[in-house]
């Protein structure tokens, strides 16, 4: 097991530096669309076009051997050294560490609030299958997966901000943290990840514990008297746990990243995704790829942990090659 | 099974001259969709490499000139009908069977019936109506039945009744800003959601399919390195990677659907390639080994059929979430500025969310409705296609 950890925390590194490299080579290989603005802005202001891409290709150090702009990259990217900032002439880093908190403040209590009901709401359809209720939260799921989370964010803005007035209808960063205010402009956005990462939770919960739910170690412990209640949690939710733990991490982690990005583009949250679609508008290169990398790099971490998570939960795992995946 | 008692399924019905023809002589479907395949390159061709001039080549009945787009969409619809369509035709027994399961999920029924309409509108539509244009004296028009005042509108193309600017049939969805009108863009953005939904479904179910089942079939260091490659590519978020890629690249429906396409095809080839791998377990194909048949045969003729109905299904369930990322990157300014697409009218109305809400609200209920529709028909999909998967 030690050395399926080992090979996995391996695989993780080689991935992370085949992204950077990938990235790498791909910005290489594009256009720079920062290079074309500049040198418009340039040419207007009465300079001539060849100078101007010279002097721009100079000042990021563009016009060196390919291979030396690779080998600054990899360092600065190991030394959190990510570049700068032309946008908001600052250090990319210091953009991004301003920016996660206001991602992290509504992003982890929805991811807290959809993994523990989506797994209740799941388990409950799976033992009372069929009923209403389960109908009920099925046909939630799929309204949960079906939404455009930007067009919902929209509509809440428009019933619950324009109409009846309950929410602002832009973010305000100047409130305090801890007060009232904050909680209840975050209110709306948690709730749009919430409704999109629930869902996934609910359906892939109810399914795994169906299995389990007519399983044979399950009716003798009907048969020797366990109420439902301890049934539920102490023979389907157990076992049920090991495929769980493993959508939990990495693919909710997944859902939060994507809608959470959506979600502050259409609240106008300072956070990293704002600062990423703020970087895509005005040409901001270095900002763009520090932001598209960070949700990468969490990505694989959370990868990575479901992987190990399986080792810890499931004796049963098959540490050879993927044919059982 | 035991009670059916179709013609088909007596052994002397059994069509040997179909059995015995070898893989020399191509299958008329084959051919049919050779030949089709063949003239739209044809035509898609001339026009891009030979047509001079930047106007329509074609003026009559409607002016038209083939772009690359239209090209890839027509091989798409061509290669839906034949491998698609035709087989349910063709074989009537198996499509009633599907058809009792999947009517028992009435949900998928309506939806089929909604996802038709889409399907028709978004085909026909683009094609009599003029694309929308910008109009400044009839923005801000609110939709039928509905009224606003003429503050919001400015000039009102319908009645003003009491200060206020009511709705017409002109625009019976009313029209954004800048006065395009509303229902036309919708329905130009269902050709955009078409297009993107079948197009690179399409090209992920070829690549996913041929990388599955060769990986399985050669094993060894070949398996190796197709399904580390596989690796690599799940690794990546997909909204990112997309992200990043439409950013550097991006700009046209055609590139978008290019880069959806060639990004996203592992999971499906890790799915082929774990059924393949059980397929080739499996009796039929050790008995067709065992008379002869070589390896390309083989998957041709008993694992691709044999692990279609689990690329269909899965097939099914990736054109939702392709629309849907469709509709986000144009959302987000990263689509065809050119393309009037369901996400741009929906980012057009952000603004002006207070005075005109029509105009972001209109375009998220059919983007959420098709999705939604598609979802339903994949679930439904899936229980008629895989009985091994139905719970």
């Amino acid at each position: 097991m030690k050395w399926y950890v080992l090979r996995r925390l391996a695989w993780t590194l080689v991935a992370t530096w085949l992204v950077l490299t990938l990235t790498f080579g791909l910005v290489a290989a594009s256009p720079d669309p920062g290079a074309s603005a500049y040198v418009a802005q340039q040419v207007q202001a009465g300079g001539d076009v060849e100078g101007a891409q010279a002097s721009y290709e100079r000042a990021r150090g563009l016009d060196r051997p390919l291979w030396a702009q690779y080998r600054d990259y990899m360092i600065g990217m190991a030394t959190l050294d990510w570049g700068w900032s032309e946008t908001r002439s600052q250090p990319v880093v210091e953009a991004v560490a301003a920016a996660w908190p206001y991602s992290v403040m509504y992003g982890a209590p929805a991811l807290l609030v959809s993994t523990v009901l989506g797994v209740a709401v799941g388990l409950y359809s799976a033992t009372h299958r069929n009923t209403l209720e389960d109908y009920a939260a099925s046909s939630f799921a799929f309204f949960g997966i079906s939404i455009p989370d930007f067009w919902f964010a929209i509509v809440l803005i428009l019933v619950f901000g324009v109409t009846l007035g309950w929410i602002p209808i832009y973010y305000r960063s100047d409130v305090p943290w801890l007060s009232l205010a904050n909680a209840r402009q975050l209110l709306a956005p948690a709730l749009v990840v919430t409704l999109s990462s629930i869902a996934g939770e609910m359906r892939y919960s109810r399914a795994t514990a169906l299995e389990y739910v007519n399983s044979a170690f399950v009716k003798t412990a009907k048969a020797k008297g366990a109420s439902s209640w301890r049934r539920v949690t102490r023979h389907v939710l157990r076992p049920a746990l090991v495929p769980l733990s493993t959508i939990l991490v990495a693919d909710l982690l997944n859902v939060v990243l994507v809608s959470s990005y959506l979600v502050e583009v259409v609240f106008g949250i300072p956070g990293l995704g704002l600062l990423s679609y703020k970087a895509i508008r005005q040409q901001d290169v270095a900002l763009v790829l520090a932001t598209v990398l960070i949700p990468t790099f969490v990505a694989l971490l959370g990868n990575l942990a479901q992987d190990v998570a399986y080792t810890v939960l499931d004796p049963r795992i098959d540490y050879g090659g993927r044919e059982g995946r | 099974m035991s009670g059916e008692s179709d013609e088909s399924d007596r052994f002397e019905d059994v069509d040997w001259a179909a059995l015995e023809s070898t893989g020399a002589a191509l299958a008329p479907r084959t051919a049919v969709v050779l030949v089709g395949a063949l003239g739209i390159v044809a035509i898609v061709g001339y026009e891009t490499l030979l047509a001079t001039g930047a106007g329509p080549t074609v003026a009559w009945p409607v002016a038209y000139r083939a772009t690359p787009l239209d090209g890839l969409f027509a091989l798409t619809m061509l290669v839906v009908l034949a491998y698609g369509i035709h087989p349910l035709y063709d074989n009537p027994r198996l499509t009633r069977r599907y058809w009792a399961t999947f009517r028992r999920n009435r949900a998928a029924v309506w939806s089929l019936w909604f996802l038709a309409v889409v399907f028709g509108l978004g085909l026909a539509g683009p094609m009599l109506l003029a694309k929308p244009e910008l109009n400044v004296a009839a923005g801000y028009q609110p939709p039928v039945y509905t009224a606003v005042p003429t503050t919001v509108s400015g000039t009102c193309v319908g009645p003003v009744v009491d200060g206020m600017c009511r709705g017409t049939w002109r625009h019976p969805l009313g029209t954004t800003g800048r006065g395009k009108d509303v229902l036309v863009s919708v329905i130009y953005g269902m050709r955009v959601s078409l297009q993107v939904g079948l197009i690179t479904t399409l090209i992920i179910v070829l690549l996913g399919t041929t990388v599955g089942t060769v990986a399985a079939y050669s094993g060894g260091l070949v398996d190796e390195a197709l399904m580390r490659y596989v690796d690599v590519q799940l690794t990546f978020p997909t909204f990112f990677l997309y992200l990043l890629l439409l950013y550097l690249f991006g700009g046209t429906l055609f590139l978008l659907i290019v880069i959806f396409g060639l990004t996203s095809w592992g999971g499906t080839a890790r799915l082929v390639r774990s059924e393949a791998l059980q397929r080739r377990e499996e009796g039929y194909v050790r008995a067709a080994r065992s008379s002869g048949a070589g390896t390309a045969w083989i998957v041709r003729r008993h694992v691709v059929p044999n692990v279609s109905n689990t690329v269909v299904t899965n097939a099914s369930l990736l054109v939702p979430s392709l629309i849907l990322f469709e509709a986000t990157f144009s959302f987000l300014g990263l689509g065809d500025p050119t393309v009037p697409s369901w996400g741009q009218v929906i980012a057009a109305g952000r603004g002006d969310l207070a005075t005109a809400w029509w105009i972001s609200t209109i375009p998220g209920v059919f983007l959420f409705l098709t999705v939604l529709a598609l979802n339903f028909v994949g679930d439904a999909l899936r229980d008629a296609l895989d009985p091994r998967a139905a719970s």
